[in-house]
């Protein structure tokens, strides 16, 4: 943990019982960055934000959001901190310039400010052309855009959003995480939850949580690591037959390949797993060719494994950890 | 995909680089957020707004311009005894019971008229006895049968008092008979008196067998009409009404009677000579009674019959008519249940779709939150009813008050009704719940608020329920302001302030319960 982190969050817990809650939840989320939080529905990704935004108060453990415990914050803390709930919560019968300025307005800024900001916000989400549209004639898109442009209205420096790209397309779900790392890059730290386990490919820092635990958190890139033991080179060779030799010659080779099997479905394929599979990629090939008899390869690639599968290789991971536990 | 523009600021230079405003300005820009919010979403419902406002001015307009009379239409057959009732044709009938029922028919047919009672095509069947005219004899007490099959109390009630009234009414005129027969009989009888008086002078001084003979025979036939004229005479209650000499007449007529029965026993038995003082004494009765019964027979039938009458002064000029007199509830009915609609929805919507989430996020206070929605409700409805009283002005609704106090206590009733209505909405699950229960407040305030049924008319466990509805103390207070031009009773102001603030206190609290779990 560092000074700079936007939260500090050790050994928290709220447990509602029956299995319910969160649990021994340990993370930071270093200022300026995007933590995504990724989890099945009922994970608890939305308890874990609620709590680092003050809403419930943990039985356990200690948490700071913007250096301050989240139940004590005052007015000033809360007015450094943006939100965009998971329902929509913006008023069907109120415009989208009406919707953006009330919300502003509970911020207590003036309407000067409020009209600045504003053009400048609505133009970010791309509804300039639609404010004085009715929130009840909003697509779920614009309806999603607009919440965003209103968390943003006060300027906070820490944006919580639960599930901002729940039930839309691919297309604005990208054009949503672009608005996301814009806000990044601009120096806000962003806590996105999401189910969507490819957008993990977003963020800077990824939680997976499963039962209300965050299984790990790390880069994307670490996470992938973590999951598969390393990264993986896939290589097809020429003849199938040389399957054997070829699995014999890499696990030899044990100080760089950590491992070798052959992959799922194919007669004449094998993965083998490195710690950089674009650098030792060269390597694994020499290695083979250079048997005698020679190991012909038909083509060899570093492998790229979807975060789904990574998702799932931790999930099942954690699956086996209680397993073994719980024998 | 599309590049988004960029937006300048951010964590950079927030807070630290924004303006500094002051933290009351923040506070009034905090509730005003409400309070714009509640007005803006209002206004965006057009029909809403008519219906709030239009709506119950022409209900009003409608009912002043239709109503006509608070007595119900009774629809009445008359049946009478085979052959009609002797001395009275239709024509007297129809009069008299036309009067207070809608007489459809006159039928000696009772069967077929009860016939068409039940099947709801008649409301009122009046059966007359045949015997109704002995009354005059007084030899019988006849009964006139009512038989109705109301349904409703209040119609029961009017056909029952109406029933009393026309009997009444009966009675009044056989009583007038009564009397006008006893009146002739009486003017026959003084011209006997003068005459036995004269015999009583003979008697007194001596008379002759042959004259005592006449003179006992004039003596018997005076007591005889005494006797017809005593029983012809109306109820001694009648009499006594009258007061002085008319009340001692049939005292009068029995005492002289008793002295005629001795003064005829004396000329029986030839004792005139022991029985002067009673000669003496009869003579005295004839006179006085000569001069009661001049009294009896010059006062008329009806001074008789009905001897104390009425005089009636409204001492405004006159009641006011239908419409503006129910305008003033009309009025406290329409803040009230506008009041009370649109608050008992205001935060129980905003729970459901999660803005209170949002709201325990933002650096907004409850009071904040309450005060704002008070705010925006009270200058919407305020404005709506400024709508309406112009329209009651218009329509020739007075306002007799202080234009001051009729807006204290239109504010009043204004914050009173919201905190009912935000009590509902704290309270209910649901937008449906919500509603349904601010027509329950409704249905309560039109039974119990006086607007249609005095307050007297219910027992005493009715009445905590009474004054806490705002409508109660509203109309009672906007009656007294615009049609008796007199300031309202310390009570209606306290009611409505005593509602205003245990609802606001109810209110903050469970609103505060419903953030936290939010």
């Amino acid at each position: 943990m560092s000074p700079n982190d936007a939260i500090r969050s050790e050994d928290i817990e709220l447990d509602f019982g029956n299995g319910a809650g969160i649990f021994d939840q340990t993370y930071s989320v270093p200022e300026g960055t995007i933590l995504g939080m990724i989890g099945p529905s009922g994970c608890g990704k939305t308890t874990t934000c609620r709590v680092a935004l003050g809403l419930l108060t943990p039985q356990k453990g200690r948490i700071t959001t913007l250096g301050r415990t989240p139940t004590a914050f005052r007015a000033e803390d809360r007015e450094r901190i943006g939100y965009i709930p998971q329902q929509f919560v913006l008023y069907p019968r109120l415009s989208v310039a009406e919707n953006a300025a009330f919300v502003a307005s509970l911020y207590g800024m003036p309407a000067g400010q409020v009209r600045s900001r504003m053009d400048e916000l609505l133009a970010f989400v791309e509804l300039s052309d639609a404010r004085n549209r009715l929130g009840q004639n909003l697509s779920g898109g614009m309806q999603r855009r607009l919440m965003l442009a209103g968390a943003l209205m006060h300027d906070p420096i820490l944006l919580f959003a639960d599930e901002p790209t729940a039930g839309i397309d691919p297309v604005l779900r990208a054009r949503f995480w672009e608005y996301f790392r814009k806000l990044r890059d601009e120096g806000r730290t962003l806590v996105v939850t999401t189910q969507v386990v490819s957008e993990a490919v977003y963020c800077d820092y990824v939680a997976v949580m499963r039962k209300g635990r965050i299984l790990a958190v790390d880069t994307p890139a670490n996470l992938r690591k973590m999951a598969l033991g390393g990264e993986i080179i896939d290589v097809t060779l020429d003849d199938p037959d040389d399957m054997r030799r070829a699995m014999e010659t890499l696990r030899r080779w044990d100080d760089v390949v950590k491992a070798v099997h052959r992959a799922p479905g194919g007669e004449a394929d094998l993965h083998v797993v490195v710690d950089d599979a674009r650098e030792w990629l060269p390597e694994v090939l020499n290695r083979l060719e250079n048997q005698r008899p020679r190991i012909a390869i038909a083509g060899a690639a570093p492998l790229e494994v979807s975060y789904d599968e990574v998702f799932i290789k931790i999930m099942e991971q954690d699956q086996q950890r209680q397993e073994a536990q719980g024998g | 995909m599309a590049n988004a523009p960029q937006i300048s600021t951010g964590a950079a230079t927030a807070p630290a680089g924004k303006v500094h405003i002051p933290g009351w300005r923040r506070w009034l820009i905090r509730v005003r957020a409400y309070c714009l919010k509640e007005v803006n979403e209002i206004r965006r419902q057009p029909l809403l707004i008519l219906s709030l406002i239009i709506g119950p001015l022409v209900v009003l307009i409608l009912f002043g311009s239709t109503y006509v009379n608070s007595t119900p239409r009774v629809r009445t057959a008359v049946v009478l005894p085979p052959g009609g009732i002797p001395g009275v044709d239709i024509a007297q009938i129809q009069e008299l019971i036309g009067l207070n029922f809608d007489l459809r028919e006159v039928t000696e047919d009772r069967a077929g008229a009860e016939a068409r009672l039940a099947a709801g095509d008649l409301d009122l069947v009046q059966v007359l006895p045949g015997n109704i005219t002995a009354a005059l004899q007084g030899e019988a007490s006849p009964q006139i049968e009512f038989r109705s099959n109301a349904i409703n109390p209040l119609t029961e009630g009017w056909i029952q008092y109406l029933a009393y009234a026309q009997v009444n009414e009966i009675n009044k005129a056989i009583l007038r008979a009564t009397t006008a027969r006893a009146q002739q009989e009486a003017a026959e009888i003084r011209l006997r008196i003068t005459n036995v008086e004269g015999q009583a002078l003979e008697l007194e001084q001596g008379i002759s067998a042959a004259r005592k003979q006449a003179a006992q025979e004039d003596l018997r036939d005076l007591a005889a009409l005494l006797d017809r004229l005593e029983r012809a005479l109306p109820p001694q209650e009648v009499l006594a009404a009258q007061g002085g000499e008319i009340a001692t007449l049939r005292q009068r007529i029995t005492g002289l009677q008793e002295t005629l029965e001795r003064l005829d026993r004396a000329i029986a038995t030839d004792t005139l000579g022991q029985t002067l003082a009673e000669i003496a004494r009869a003579r005295t009765d004839l006179q006085a009674l000569d001069g009661t019964i001049e009294l009896f027979v010059n006062t008329s039938p009806d001074a008789l019959v009905s001897p104390v009458t009425q005089s009636y002064t409204n001492i405004r000029g006159g009641a006011y008519s239908a419409v503006v007199y129910y305008a003033p509830g009309v009025l406290a009915l329409l803040v009230q249940h506008t009041a009370i609609t649109l608050g008992a929805l205001a935060l129980v919507r905003e729970r459901l779709m999660g803005a209170f989430e949002v709201f325990r996020v933002a650096p907004v206070s409850l009071t904040q939150l309450i005060i704002g929605k008070y705010l925006g409700y009270t200058i919407f409805i305020g404005l709506a009813t400024l709508v309406l009283i112009v329209a009651m002005v218009l329509i020739g609704v007075p306002l007799l008050g202080s234009w001051l106090q009729f807006a204290a206590l239109i504010l009043l009733l204004i914050l009173a009704s919201l905190g009912v209505g935000f009590l509902i909405s704290t309270l209910s699950g649901s937008d449906s719940q919500a509603i349904q229960l601010a027509m329950i407040s409704l249905l309560l305030s039109i039974f119990f608020s006086g607007f249609f049924i005095a307050l007297d008319s219910f027992a005493w466990p009715a009445l905590p329920v009474a004054y806490s509805i705002p409508m109660t103390h509203g109309l009672a207070g906007f009656q007294d302001l615009m049609l008796r031009g007199v300031a309202p009773g310390l009570w209606t102001w306290l009611g409505l302030a005593l509602i205003a603030v245990v609802t606001f206190g109810l209110v903050v609290l469970l609103t505060r319960r419903q953030l936290r779990r939010a």
